[in-house]
């Protein structure tokens, strides 16, 4: 299993897709995880940190990694370096920090952005220039590791800032730091506003567009998986056609998230057969346990396949590091996603077994619930109980019997025709308006 | 000499012949010989030869050099004039030597070294005789035993007269009487005779027989008339056996080296003239000798006795000439044949070789006669003086015929040359014999320009005879009026007028026609004038008058200028012809000398066939000719610019040959002075070489087309080399742009389009192979030209990617992409092996052209590589290509680029890729706006899509990508594979030319069997379990409209025979699968030929049976479910012979989509059936809400056909209630045909639930609202693999293009 378990590991589909500082969740997950030798990790956090201004966490590492205490020459003047950009930046920034530090004069600034810009060059001389340095400012904090200022920074500039894209990237930047920060609900926030602008916003190339969505799913990741709400979420935002598309056309495995949330959110229950049509379409571009379950259990109705790849599934939400989040209660350490997705598979499993069968021995059922006799028909029990399933448990041959759910003629026939009505009332405003609109010209 | 040879050589190549374009024959041997590189290799060396021949001509004409020729031949005259006239001047040598110092003679013979010289003439005349000489000389067998018998013996009896004269020594005259019963000539009458024109294999033949029988006749005449004259006993026996060895010896063995060694007689074939030189050495050699033996005595005798003896030797061969000559005529007189060429080429023959007697044979008599008849040094001399004498005369004589004959054509004007080119076609044609004889016999050339000129020389003349003809009887119809004949014969002559031309080659009308409109004219005039005549004309006759009036007007202002010159100076024009044609002649030497230079650098050129039409030429392109064979030294860039010019303002001009355009311009450019204007210039000559072929249909002759691409590689070693020429099409460049040199340091501009060039050197590639037969063996060849084109391509596109110009590489890329796409990786694999073994052959080729003389002012290196090179599989080499077009070409270049992509995606079985590529480029919506030819390759495209995905078993989506293709009866049409047949609507043949046109190439047809095939089982996979899921209501859900109607036609058929085509196999599985008899239906489907179409056959055939068990179970179902009550999962297992577990799917499958009312029992494993049972009331009720639905959805539709373009502002207000219009626009295939754009509004209505659920193509992408989509009838599609790509097959109409 060793080796599946590093197939379907995502990171590098996934982690191309992400910033810097946001691949180091993930491969602090994996380190965790011991998926892959540590070295080759901390090597991959070097060479990531490389890029960035945590060159004393690099240094950590790179001391880690080689058991030496002397940090390399080239990450020593990187530093001395890094340390000058960042005065040279505060100090060009400067005017601005100070205005925006005055409690007193930041209450000055109204909604109008045309007003405040104009009211700040009068009255404390910051220009644009100054604007623009707060949000290289900002970057560089990023880029340092201080988020939350960071994110302070570009919250303040996007209230000043005049130009489109500098406002995007600004967006991204907070959206970032906000991740980083764990603060999901701003995150989700700062996401749906992302998400608006790219959706309104004209773009140079269809292509970019794609691409922005793309990171936009990816980083979401991040909060969908954290935020109470966040699986209702993820399956509204990626079944919208355009993020769908996007999925299809450049990210594939993000459908491993998307059939995670299917499976583990009840409320969206009616999208899912929409999502198993996408999945039969993608078969041949991407394959992965958890999706292949809903092919298995909604496609081939293979129940045993099903039962099968729900094995699989749970190592690979175990090893995911979006999905296999650990919460520490106490003593133990559990992934509550696992559980959960164990338990809502089963059901789906279960619910289908149901539809198409008359009778059900219990014995094979528990078997394929993965429970023993007496839970299988204390859950069954509970099901028809609560009215989620409509059937009787024969006792004396051990059997579940599903009572004859026949369509009744009645709800056809009006289904059949409910819509005819609206279609002829909105036919006939169609009418009433190409009339209207022939007799205006 | 050999100086002259490669001095001649080395000069530039002259003006390269003109051909005529009708001269088939000729080219075919030139394609013969292209094909064929090793006969060419072999031809060169005999060309070699020829190419200094002709100079040896003019020398042996006495001089008449031409003008031009003596510019540089001057030095040269004097020394050809004694290599052509070395046997007599040896011999003059060899007198004086002997006069001068003796000393030397008398050492020499007392080494006998006369015996020796003896010996070596036989052995060389024995090294130089052919076998097929004599064999030769057999044809002309009565005058050539007239001429034995007349050397052997009617001229011995001369001796009788000589003796009769009395001179002081007798010796003399005895030597003379001695000399007449000598046989021929060894070696001068057979020179001589080719110089004449006469057969010179007879004259061989001649002179060896009598040479033979002579040793036999000699003792016995010499015994008869001399030895009784003198009283001296003759040693016949003695004579007999030394000149047995002397001569019959050394011949033999002679003869037997040259046939034992055949690299020897190729030797002294190819140096013929070397040999002829030492024979004619040792010749002199004997005079030498017995001058200087005799020396003495000689000065004994009086110089005026000597003279007499001279004279009498002059006398004496006069005589012999004389009588020989009457003998002759009467003979041929006799026979009949007078007039007949051959006839007096073997009289030439027989005429000098009987009238000339041998010195050698005398020399060795006289040697044998030791003294019997006094001094031998005595002796011999008068002997030596006569043969120079005969020599002298008899060269003499063939230079009076040759002026002879060449006046008496000249006095005939242009209307008849036939003596003269008859004569020189004579000379020529037997210097082939004599020195290129071996040329005749290893080619079948020489065999052909014989051929052509007899076949061709006829007609021309022919030709100008019907004129003079007409001519003639138009002078009759003045001198009596006869105006309606006279309008007969004018009209005539106007028809023989162009056959001339076109004959000639003539820009000019020739001098008679002139003439005859001028005096037409004149004569229209008068008759005009008088008007009383006119009055008394006939009715019919004046009416031809008045017509004939006009026509003249109409013709001669065609011919005013020519007339006008005709009128200032009809004598002048009269006069000046026959100086022109001596000029011309003239020329012509010179032409052959730049000929034969040309033959040697161009194989192409069949240069006897070219100096033949030269000498028809006009004075135009004589004039052109002229400047063009031009000292290289003189031409400058000025110089070729003009010519340039000139030739480029006759492009297009009535009556320019194409091809002779072509070798003009090629020439041009092996004498252009800058590489710049050399790249102008080719430029030119590729556009020419595009203009060979005017017709659209036809395509350009693959010879051409070859150059072509040649041409367009050095165009490219050009550009590569000299990197700051531009090509460019946009401005104009500068008027002497050109001039600019290779080291100039700007750039350069040539206008020029490279990627127009390649694009039509590509198209050119496609017409001819629409054009060729695909099931010859040409065909394949031409195949085998792609690497050819792929290199050059490729070439290109490299160049323009350097010089950044991406858009263009990007077109070029294309080309290559199309050349490509259809190519599965095993046959891309055989043409990169192809394209590695024709490029070797093509470079041995190429290295031995370079070995040739060739040499032009620019001489370009092969920087640019001739081999194409591939990358290891098609589809890295298609990526490559793709990426570059996706990146920078245009709109239409994408579009294409794309769908090759995706056809060879198809092919290489990525369904899923190529899918992806045909959504994502949303080609399926703007295809209608693309021109046809994409069209079709759309349909291509779809088509192979659809193949693919039933190879990797998607059935479901194969359907949906063929089944538009064939809801018209016209796949063949919408492929271009043919042309079918419609009933309805004829063509016009504007169409059909068209879609002509339009056709593809044999080997990229996709096989329309295999198609049907796959569309039918594909269509009868679907459409069986949904008849009997549907079985009551049969109209409703028809997937295949095609495939129904197939099977109503079949179910229409009393009996059914056993299935013969695609179609009835189908049928016939179609019946077996309706009972669920999936063996048999597998059973026949498996014996379709088609199949062995596939690459994977078995794995195939292994997923339509299991398709096939798979719809057999789903319709068993359907058909008798409500005949169960229960049915257990293993018999269902059994029964159709699949896995428990694909059948619980399956069913499951069923009974999820509420298809099979129906459920599992577990603990039984058995499927339970629910009888679901509608009451009539209820039933009526489903009917009548079936038929609500109808009516509304009818209702919609008119609506929508009212407010027309409304279509997208209704979809835009329906897809809100996507769900509710989903039925709706179920009928959305249909909508189509009746309004397009409210065919698009109704399917982008469900785009969402379209397509298996892709939802909506990306249509933000490209920010606008498209229409369509891939959005399907998915609304009806309510089943779980209802996967359909109705919208992505959308098909193309290809005649909407042509219609409207």
């Amino acid at each position: 299993m060793e080796e599946t378990k590093e197939n379907y590991d995502l990171t590098p589909r996934v982690a191309p897709n992400l910033d810097r500082h946001l691949v180091f969740p993930i491969l602090e997950f994996l380190q965790e995880r011991q998926l892959y030798p540590d070295e080759q990790i901390l090597k991959f956090k070097i060479e990531l940190l490389n890029k960035t201004n945590m060159v004393d966490y690099a240094m950590d590492i790179h001391k880690s990694l080689y058991h030496t205490e002397d940090a390399p020459q080239d990450m020593v003047e990187r530093r001395a370096e890094v340390v000058a950009r960042l005065k040279s930046l505060e100090e060009a920034a400067a005017p601005l920090v100070t205005f925006l530090l005055n409690p007193n004069a930041v209450q000055e600034l109204r909604a109008d952005k045309q007003y405040n810009l104009q009211m700040l060059k009068e009255r404390y001389q910051i220009g644009p220039d100054q604007i623009e340095a707060l949000y290289q400012y900002a970057k560089f904090q990023f880029e340092c590791g201080n988020y939350s200022g960071a994110a302070d920074y570009l919250y303040q500039y996007r209230t000043l800032c005049s130009n489109l894209e500098r406002s995007l990237s600004a967006l991204w930047g907070k959206l970032a730091s906000e991740i980083l920060m764990q603060n999901w609900d701003i995150a989700l926030e700062e996401l749906n506003r992302v998400k608006e602008i790219i959706d309104s916003k004209s773009f140079a190339s269809p292509l970019n567009q794609v691409q922005n969505r793309i990171w936009l799913m990816h980083w979401g990741l991040y909060i969908f998986f954290n935020h109470d709400n966040g699986r209702t979420q993820i399956i509204d935002l990626f079944i919208q056609d355009k993020y769908m598309n996007a999925i299809q056309t450049s990210a594939p495995h993000l459908l491993r998230y998307l059939a995670t949330a299917f499976i583990v959110n009840k409320r969206r229950r009616p999208q899912l057969k929409e999502f198993i049509k996408v999945i039969q379409q993608e078969h041949y571009s991407y394959k992965d346990p958890i999706v292949e379950f809903l092919a298995c259990v909604f496609v081939n109705y293979d129940f045993d396949g099903a039962q099968k790849k729900m094995k699989e599934c749970e190592e690979v939400i175990v090893n995911d590091p979006f999905l296999g989040k650990r919460v520490d209660d106490g003593n133990f350490s559990t992934v509550p996603l696992k559980d959960e997705f164990l338990e809502n598979a089963r059901l789906f499993i279960f619910e289908t077994y149901c539809r198409i069968h008359q009778r059900i021995d219990m014995g094979v059922l528990a078997e394929k619930l993965n429970l023993n006799y007496e839970e299988a028909e204390r859950w069954i029990v509970n099901l028809i109980r609560t009215s989620k399933l409509d059937a009787k448990i024969d006792s004396e041959s051990g059997t579940v019997i599903m009572e004859p759910t026949q369509p009744n003629v009645h709800e056809q026939l009006v289904n059949h025709t409910k819509a005819l009505s609206g279609r002829t009332y909105k036919l006939v405003t169609q009418l009433l308006e190409h009339s209207q609109g022939q007799a205006a010209r | 000499m050999a100086t002259i040879a490669s001095m001649l050589a080395s000069t530039q190549n002259p003006f390269p012949c003109f051909r005529e374009p009708l001269y088939s024959r000729s080219r075919s041997v030139v394609f013969r010989s292209y094909l064929e590189p090793c006969g060419r290799r072999i031809r060169t060396i005999p060309r070699f030869i020829r190419a200094c021949q002709p100079s040896d001509k003019v020398g042996g004409e006495g001089g008449s050099v031409s003008a031009s020729a003596k510019s540089y031949h001057f030095g040269n005259e004097l020394l050809s004039f004694a290599s052509d006239n070395f046997l007599p001047l040896a011999l003059v040598t060899g007198v004086g030597m002997g006069f001068a110092n003796p000393t030397l003679g008398c050492l020499a013979d007392k080494y006998s070294l006369s015996k020796f010289s003896t010996c070596g003439i036989f052995i060389i005349s024995g090294l130089t005789l052919r076998t097929e000489a004599i064999g030769a000389a057999v044809k002309g067998w009565p005058l050539g035993i007239f001429g034995l018998a007349s050397i052997l013996l009617l001229t011995p009896s001369f001796s009788r007269l000589v003796m009769l004269f009395q001179l002081q020594p007798q010796e003399l005259v005895t030597g003379l009487g001695i000399f007449c019963c000598m046989p021929t000539t060894l070696s001068s009458g057979v020179a001589l005779t080719h110089l004449a024109g006469g057969n010179s294999a007879l004259a061989l033949a001649v002179t060896v027989a009598s040479n033979l029988f002579g040793i036999l006749t000699i003792p016995f005449w010499v015994s008869r008339y001399i030895a009784g004259g003198v009283g001296v006993s003759f040693p016949t026996d003695q004579l007999f056996r030394s000149l047995i060895v002397t001569l019959l010896v050394p011949l033999i063995i002679g003869k037997v080296i040259r046939e034992s060694f055949k690299g020897f007689a190729n030797f002294v074939d190819n140096n013929r003239k070397l040999f002829s030189r030492m024979n004619a050495i040792c010749l002199s050699l004997v005079p030498w000798i017995q001058v200087s033996r005799s020396r003495s005595l000689l000065l004994s005798v009086e110089p005026k006795v000597f003279l007499a003896a001279i004279g009498i030797g002059i006398l004496l061969h006069l005589s012999l000439l004389a009588f020989n000559a009457l003998s002759i005529r009467i003979l041929s007189g006799l026979s009949g044949d007078y007039n007949s060429k051959n006839s007096k080429g073997n009289g030439t023959a027989v005429l000098l070789v009987a009238s000339q007697k041998t010195l050698p044979v005398m020399v060795a008599v006289v040697e044998q006669l030791r003294g019997a008849f006094g001094e031998p040094g005595l002796l011999v001399l008068p002997c030596v003086a006569a043969h120079l004498n005969q020599i002298m005369i008899d060269s003499i004589l063939v230079n009076v015929w040759l002026r002879k004959s060449n006046a008496s054509s000249s006095t005939d004007g242009g209307s008849d040359s036939e003596d003269e080119s008859d004569i020189e076609e004579e000379i020529q044609e037997v210097q082939n014999n004599d020195i290129n004889n071996r040329y005749l016999q290893d080619n079948s050339d020489d065999d052909d320009d014989t051929d052509t000129k007899r076949v061709i020389k006829p007609t021309k003349d022919k030709r100008f005879e019907e004129m003079t003809h007409t001519v003639e009887q138009m002078k009759n119809a003045m001198k009596i009026n006869d105006w309606v004949s006279l309008q007969e014969n004018f009209d005539k002559v106007n028809k023989q007028l162009e056959k001339v031309m076109r004959i000639t080659e003539a820009v000019k009308p020739p001098t008679l026609y002139i003439k005859t409109l001028v005096m037409l004219e004149d004569f229209l005039n008068e008759a005009l004038a008088n008007k009383e005549a006119k009055k008394k004309m006939s009715p019919s006759n004046s009416k031809a008058l008045n017509a004939m009036r006009q026509k003249l007007k109409k013709n001669n202002k065609l011919h005013e200028e020519e007339i006008n010159k005709y009128r200032e100076a009809p004598e002048v024009e009269e006069e000046n012809e026959p100086e022109d044609e001596d000029d011309d002649d003239e020329e012509d030497e010179d032409e052959e000398d730049d000929d034969s230079k040309e033959a040697v650098t161009d194989e192409e050129v069949d240069e006897t066939t070219d100096t033949r039409w030269e000498t028809m030429l006009n004075k135009k392109d004589k004039q052109m000719e002229k400047l063009l064979s031009k000292d290289p030294k003189e031409i400058t860039w000025d110089w070729v610019n003009q010519k340039f010019k000139e030739i480029m303002a006759a492009r297009g001009r009535k009556g320019t040959a194409r091809f002779d355009l072509v070798d003009q311009l090629t020439h041009l450019t092996k004498i252009a002075k800058t590489p710049a204007q050399k790249l102008e210039i080719l430029f030119s000559v590729i556009s020419a070489q595009f203009d060979v072929n005017p017709g659209l249909s036809g395509h350009m002759p693959i010879k051409v087309w070859k150059k072509c691409v040649l041409n367009m590689l050095t165009i490219l070693d050009i550009l590569v080399k000299y990197t700051n020429i531009v090509v460019d099409d946009t401005i104009e460049p500068e008027e002497n742009e050109t001039s600019k040199p290779a080291d100039y340091d700007g750039t350069i501009r040539v206008w020029g389009n490279l990627v127009a060039f390649i694009e039509r050197i590509d198209t050119e590639f496609f017409k001819s192979l629409q054009s060729i037969d695909p099931h010859t063996r040409e065909y394949v060849e031409r195949l085998r030209d792609e690497p050819m084109f792929l290199a050059l391509a490729q070439n290109i596109q490299d160049y323009f990617e350097r010089m950044g110009d991406f858009k263009a590489a990007a077109k070029v890329a294309l080309r290559r992409v199309e050349s490509i796409y259809y190519k599965p990786q095993e046959v891309y694999e055989a043409m990169r092996k192809l394209a590695e073994l024709v490029e070797e052959d093509e470079e041995a080729e190429d290295a031995e052209e370079e070995s040739g003389p060739i040499s032009s002012f620019i001489v370009v290196p092969e920087v640019v590589p001739r081999k194409p090179t591939f990358p290891e599989s098609g589809r890295a080499m298609m990526d490559l290509l793709v990426s570059l077009i996706y990146r920078n070409g245009d709109e239409r270049t994408k579009a294409r680029a794309m769908l090759c992509d995706i056809y060879h995606h198809a092919l290489m079985d990525n369904f899923g890729t190529a899918r992806d590529l045909l959504l994502m480029s949303h080609l399926q919506d703007n295809i209608q706006h693309m021109d046809i030819s994409t069209q079709i390759l759309f349909n291509r495209t779809m088509a192979q899509l659809g193949l693919c995905a039933f190879r990797v078993g998607m059935i479901t989506e194969s359907h949906s990508c063929l089944s538009e293709l064939y809801s018209g009866q016209r796949v063949r049409e919408l492929l271009a594979q043919g042309v079918s047949q419609s009933r309805y609507h004829e063509k016009t043949p504007e169409q059909e030319r068209m879609e002509r046109r339009r056709q593809m190439p044999y080997h990229m047809h996709i096989n329309l069997e295999l198609l049907e095939a796959v569309h039918l089982i594909g269509a009868m996979l679907l459409e069986v379990p949904n008849m009997a899921a549907n079985s009551l209501e049969a109209r409703r859900r028809v997937i295949s409209k095609n495939f129904r109607r197939l099977l109503e036609i079949s179910e229409r058929q009393a009996f059914n025979a056993p299935p013969e085509n695609v179609r009835d196999h189908v049928m016939a599985a179609t019946r077996a699968l309706t009972k669920g008899d999936f063996q048999t239906a597998f059973e026949v489907l498996n014996s379709l030929e088609v199949w062995r179409m596939l690459k994977n056959r078995d794995s195939i055939l292994e997923m339509v049976k299991a398709r096939i068990k798979e719809e057999a179970l789903r319709t068993y179902l359907f058909t008798y479910s409500s005949s169960y009550e229960s049915l257990s999962l293993e018999q269902l297992a059994k029964m159709f012979d699949v896995t428990e577990a694909q059948v619980h799917s399956i069913v499951s499958k069923m009974m999820i989509n509420e298809e099979l009312h129906a459920s599992w029992d577990q603990p039984t494993r058995c499927i339970v059936f629910h009888e679901v049972q509608h009451s009539r009331l209820q039933s009526l009720a489903f009917q009548l809400t079936e038929k609500l639905s109808v009516l509304a959805e009818s209702n919609e539709r008119a609506m929508e056909a009212r407010t027309g373009g409304g279509g997208l502002d209704l979809s835009s207000r329906r897809r809100d209630n996507n769900q509710d219009y989903a039925g709706a626009a179920s009928g959305g295939g249909r909508w189509q045909d009746n309004n397009m754009s409210s065919g698009y509004g109704g399917r982008q209505g469900n785009n969402r639930s379209g397509y298996g659920g892709r939802p909506g193509q990306p249509r933000d992408w490209s920010g606008q609202n498209r229409g369509g989509g891939y959005a399907s009838r998915a609304g009806s599609g309510n089943r779980g693999g209802g996967m359909q790509m109705d919208g992505s097959t959308r098909m193309v109409s290809l005649n909407r293009g042509v219609r409207t």
